[in-house]
């Protein structure tokens, strides 16, 4: 039942969704679409909820659904706002590769999250990190193609202003991560923060981008250093990511999920 | 293109001075470390954090009074000395995210300046309290007079101020204690990291101790060594009932499995008892030699496990399942005669007289057979102002997220 029901669901939102890519330039009715499959993943969610009688937060299916809905609610919503197009496509596709997951592997309904991962707090954590670190990427690509213009001397200021927003519609969903792993920290073990390895590298992620935001705060002329800044940022966002497993402080970390023998 | 340098420490300061600023206080910081480490046990508790804070609030009203019509305010309110804090501040970080932050005996430089212990060392105390300082002016700045076109700004920093602040001066009050339950006694005492007891405003008696496990997995081992042969992924496959899986080279079937059981004679049976462990009874098949039928088991505490031999290096075994939920069901009193039955689970922790109990563990070595809890008590009465500055930074990040590049736009014009 559970699984028929989610494949309607899934079926609809991701009809809708695929449909919305193809009139791109029809906003009301693109529009439209999204939301519908937003809602479909909201009446979903609401029914597995009733239907099992808990807050659908416990197995990796669960958790997958949540990122779904969100993430195209927070794109839906960044559109209204800033009418980044790319950025709603990127929404519904990640929002669909998390239902095709979980259609490929049906068992993922019945995985239970570790312990310590099943809180209320996951799923948001894991989303606006999944929202951020694609503006970020975003405005990398706009600092490297800023800095080669830059060389040809054929650098414009609007190029900045791009990169500002981007940056610092970015950073905002990054504050959130930072905030949302605090709370759920000092819920689920009591402290807001132990600099624990991934943790400290997030902070500093966090660090570099605030330093290219007061940068750009006063010194508007001088954008050359400041994309130097963004680019570097974005190194220090990809070690915090990727490299964090490979560093010596790594032995201890929380977030390293390595199964366990 | 030539530019016009502007000597060391002519007014107004800029860059080279808040950077030789920062970098100084981690000298003296280090320096400091050098002569007296500081002992990361030490930590200041109330009252005394609380009259710190408070000479703290007022000194830096005392000198923003003192300064503030001088350039050093203009220069410390301003944009070159927070970044200068920012990014030496990222510097330490950028140190404590690469040395693993764990107590080390030997003496060699990174112990000497506390480099494994950053977090309570000299230089990172400077450059938060030069950065507390900053921010503060930075706030006063731009919110004295307050206008209403700065409330996403002062909202933000307010909130990271008085986070930093709030966090800080309360680790002296926080206190983090373990308790050990067993089942049907009742505990009062907690104790901290060194050992030492305390007692609490409340006791718990535990009634129940409920672990719900995955079940095991099956593995290759290397006689020899006892290692996870892991050629190929996934080296470890869960048990299900009628599994038939390709674990490398053979391909294992699981012909009975049973969650309980004990062995008699020359199979396993179910078993309800004390320590019954889980058993599986497998047939694996190879390209090459023969099929090979027999029991393993993961054994408990009480319980031998029992392999089976693959071939002279390799043999198969049944790992001890992973918990997938702990609770604990207990009842806690308080000194006013008060006695309520709560459970306690991972991330779902209880409040009970400003004491947060969260559950930590148990007997591992006993798994489903333990009769001890460990819970966690916790005392923070400074998390409230924590999440107040926490809240303020995310509505500043709401803030952020909604104006976007018009900060930057509208000071270009």
């Amino acid at each position: 039942m559970i699984w028929n029901y989610f494949l309607m669901a899934a079926g609809v939102s991701s009809a809708s969704w695929i449909l919305s890519a193809f009139i791109p330039k029809k906003d009301v009715i693109r529009n439209l679409l999204v939301l519908i499959g937003i809602l479909s993943m909201a009446v979903y969610i609401g029914f597995l909820w009733t239907s099992l009688e808990r807050p659908p937060l416990r197995t990796l299916g669960e958790t997958r659904l949540w990122y779904s809905l969100f993430i195209s609610i927070i794109g839906l919503i960044t559109y209204f706002r800033w009418r980044y197009l790319w950025m709603l496509y990127y929404c519904l596709f990640m929002s669909l590769l998390f239902l095709f997951i979980n259609y490929l592997h049906p068992e993922n309904f019945s995985k239970t999250l570790m312990p310590a991962l099943q809180s209320p707090w996951f799923v948001p954590h894991v989303v606006v990190y999944i929202i951020s670190y694609a503006f970020l990427a975003a405005s990398t690509l706009v600092a490297v193609y800023g800095l080669y213009q830059v060389k040809r001397e054929k650098f414009e200021a609007k190029y900045m202003q791009v990169a500002d927003n981007l940056v610092y519609l970015g950073f905002a969903f990054l504050t959130f991560g930072l905030l949302f792993g605090a709370l759920w920290a000092k819920e689920a073990w009591g402290h807001y923060w132990t600099w624990d390895p991934k943790e400290t590298w997030a902070f500093i992620t966090w660090m570099g981008y605030l330093v290219y935001i007061h940068r750009r705060y006063q010194k508007l002329a001088k954008y050359v250093s400041a994309l130097w800044i963004l680019a570097l940022a974005f190194v220090i966002l990809l070690v915090c990511w990727f490299g964090v497993n490979y560093l010596p402080s790594a032995q201890f970390s929380v977030h390293t999920y390595s199964m366990q023998p | 293109m030539s530019k016009t340098t502007k000597p060391l420490w002519q007014k107004p300061w800029g860059y080279a001075e808040s950077f030789l600023i920062a970098f100084g206080l981690l000298f003296i910081g280090f320096l400091l470390e050098l002569s007296i480490q500081t002992s990361s046990g030490a930590s200041i508790r109330y009252p005394m954090n609380l009259i710190l804070g408070a000479v703290f609030l007022v000194l830096i009203l005392v000198f923003y009074r003192l300064i503030r019509k001088s350039n050093l305010y203009l220069f410390l309110s301003g944009i070159p000395a927070s970044i200068g804090a920012i990014s030496v501040l990222t510097l330490l970080v950028i140190i404590m995210g690469i040395t693993p932050q764990v107590p080390m005996q030997e003496d060699n430089f990174i112990t000497t300046l506390s480099l494994n212990q950053l977090t309570t060392s000299w230089p990172f105390l400077f450059i938060n309290f030069y950065l507390l300082v900053i921010l503060a002016l930075v706030i006063i700045r731009k919110g004295l007079p307050f206008k209403w076109k700065n409330w996403g700004f002062v909202c933000s920093h307010l909130g990271l101020w008085i986070t930093i602040f709030a966090a800080g001066l309360g680790s002296g009050d926080l206190m983090r204690l373990k308790m050990d339950l067993h089942e049907n006694k009742t505990e009062w005492k907690a104790y901290d990291d060194k050992g030492n007891y305390y007692e609490l405003p409340l006791a718990i008696k535990l009634n129940d101790f409920i672990i719900d496990e995955f079940n095991p997995k099956l593995a290759v081992v290397e006689n020899e060594t006892g290692k996870l042969y892991e050629p190929t992924k996934p080296s470890m496959i869960m048990i299900e009932k009628d599994l038939t899986a390709q674990l490398h080279d053979w391909s294992v079937t699981i012909d009975e499995f049973l969650p309980l059981s004990g062995r008699a004679g020359d199979r396993y049976h179910p078993l309800h008892d004390f320590g019954a462990a889980p058993a599986a009874k497998v047939s694996i098949s190879t390209n090459s030699s023969e099929n090979l039928t027999g029991w393993i088991s993961c054994g408990s505490f009480n319980r031998p496990h029992e392999s089976l031999k693959l071939n002279d290096n390799y043999s198969l075994l049944m790992t001890v399942p992973e918990p997938k939920k702990f609770s604990s069901e207990v009842t806690i009193y308080t000194p006013d005669g008060k006695k309520e039955d709560k459970v306690l689970e991972v991330n779902k922790p209880q409040t009970v007289n400003g004491w947060k109990i969260y559950q930590l563990s148990y007997d591992e070595k006993m798994g489903k057979y333990s009769t001890l809890s460990v819970v966690e008590v916790v005392k923070d009465p400074w998390q409230i102002y924590v999440y107040i500055g926490i809240f303020m930074m995310m509505i500043g990040a709401v803030y952020m997220f909604w104006r976007g590049n018009k900060v930057t736009i509208n000071s270009e014009q």
